[in-house]
């Protein structure tokens, strides 16, 4: 592989990755600065461009200062209880998230996690227990929640509207998240032509819009590449930097994602970092 | 009003890019008056609105089919459940009144001696009925294959019941009958008058079941509570 185009993968993932700009140019600096020295191929000399980003970045986050300390409460889940029929799905399940703050939901397959979400949302009620949103709300469903005839641009004016934004504000910040997540949505597709992980990132974009307070997120990565999935977890660190709760469910849990909290359905237990 | 009219421009374009769907709308009515109008002047009419109704009836349930997984994400979003389903019959009485004015144009060159004002009534009061007939069946009905069947059924029997058959008046396009008659026979205006009434009952009683449904579905649940931010 040529140096230039390796150099260039090995900025984006970089910077999929979360590595501050300035220490991605020192990264990138020491490696060109090698690669030309010693004329070695790329590929065989550090590996491929996501496997290299993916170590510097492990190697530089260890020595990152511990992040400003959690705000107030903004989502307070208190002894959620949910049976169907005969099975009781949640059983007293609690939560409590604050503004800054990352909660993973995990757990197996049928453990109630979209359940849970859902209560969470409103969209389904449980048999005990209740929710308290201090703010606002936005919601991104694990599939579905959004409109074969449209197109983006549209996504974004419709939720915006409900949000309050005009139709400029709301189309320009959908752009500005699907930058984020590394997609350009301004050629026009209709929702039915775009691929699944595309469809998961305009749902995700749309859950953006209007700066909710609290962000729930189900299995939102379903159908990314492995840079999608980065820019995902960057996107919801740059949420969490904001001052967002942030609920995920997820069985993808990586150590690198930064969570602050893990709750655990197959447990049922909760665990803070 | 701003969230109706975006509902209702959003909608508007989702049928619009349904072109299958609206070549064959526009068609479906055709089809009805061709079928009846060697045999009674009247019978054409009457056919050309069952099917103006019934293709409408039909667009509005798919389109209250396709609304239901992005609704529960834009009432969270901040809208209500009235912008939601008004701004869906706005874009769909748009369309029906789109799709009535070619066929009233047509029946003001096909055919003579008939009252052209109550015709056009019937078609605005058809459209009327018809977007909340298709929106009220999707919410009873939330797979589109039962909610298709049981609106072939009520249409089917709109076509061969008796009219004068007092049953036939819970059928909710009983009223294109009477005013098409006083339309046609040019009779007294006590059949306007029981069909504008039937029309009338028939839209708040549709417009009644679309807003309970659509409230109840999208109401903010009792154990959820949104609390100012501290």
């Amino acid at each position: 592989m040529r140096h230039d185009t390796w150099l260039d993968a090995l900025a984006g993932e970089l910077r999929r990755h979360g590595v501050a700009p300035e220490t991605a140019g020192n990264v990138l600096a020491e490696t060109a600065a090698h690669l030309w020295e010693s004329g070695d191929d790329p590929v065989r000399a550090f590996g491929p461009p996501q496997a290299y980003a993916a170590t510097v970045a492990d190697s530089v986050r260890a020595d990152l200062p511990r992040r400003a300390q959690a705000g107030p409460v903004r989502l307070e889940v208190d002894g959620i209880t949910k049976r169907y029929g005969r099975r009781t799905v949640l059983r007293e399940v609690s939560l409590s998230v604050r503004a800054g703050e990352v909660a993973a939901v995990v757990g197996a397959n049928g453990s109630g996690k979209s359940t849970f979400l859902g209560i969470c949302a409103g969209l389904v009620s449980p048999d005990r227990g209740e929710v308290r949103v201090h703010g606002s709300l936005g919601y991104c469903p694990q599939g579905g929640g959004t409109s074969d005839f449209l197109v983006p641009d549209e996504h974004f004016v419709l939720v915006g509207a409900g949000r309050g934004m005009s139709r400029a504000d709301a189309r320009d910040t959908g752009r500005a998240g699907a930058a984020a997540l590394d997609w350009d949505p301004r050629d026009g597709t209709q929702a039915r032509h775009l691929s699944g992980g595309t469809r998961q990132k305009l749902n995700l974009v749309m859950a953006g819009l209007g700066d909710p307070d609290v962000l729930l997120l189900d299995e939102p990565y379903q159908g990314f590449d492995q840079g999608s999935y980065l820019d995902f977890w960057q996107q919801v660190r740059r949420w969490r930097d904001s001052g967002k709760a942030i609920v995920v469910v997820t069985h993808l849990l990586n150590t690198r994602d930064g969570v602050d909290i893990v709750l655990d359905l197959g447990k049922r237990r909760e665990e803070r970092a | 009003m701003r969230k109706t009219f975006t509902v209702a421009e959003t909608a508007l374009r989702e049928i619009a890019r349904r072109r299958g769907v609206l070549a064959i709308l526009v068609l479906f009515p055709l089809a009805f008056y061709l079928s009846r109008r060697d045999s009674h002047l009247g019978q054409s009419i009457r056919f050309v609105c069952l099917g103006l109704g019934w293709a409408l009836s039909t667009a509005a349930l798919f389109a209250g089919s396709a609304a239901r997984s992005i609704e529960p994400r834009l009432r969270l979003s901040g809208y209500r459940g009235h912008h939601l389903y008004l701004g869906r019959l706005v874009a769909l009485w748009t369309v029906g009144l789109l799709l009535a004015a070619p066929y009233y144009v047509l029946i003001r060159i096909d055919t003579d001696g008939v009252r052209y004002g109550a015709i056009g009534l019937i078609m605005v009061l058809t459209v009327a009925v018809a977007a909340p007939f298709g929106l009220a069946l999707s919410a009873a009905l939330p797979r589109e294959l039962e909610g298709m069947l049981v609106l072939l059924i009520i249409v089917g029997l709109q076509m061969m019941m008796d009219p004068a058959d007092s049953a036939s008046r819970l059928l909710p396009f009983w009223f294109s009958r009477e005013i098409g008659t006083y339309a046609v026979d040019h009779t007294d205006g006590g059949y306007l008058t029981r069909g504008l009434l039937h029309a009338v009952v028939c839209l708040a009683a549709l417009l009644a079941v679309v807003a309970i449904a659509s409230g109840y579905r999208l109401r903010q649940r009792s154990h959820l509570r949104f609390v100012a931010r501290r």
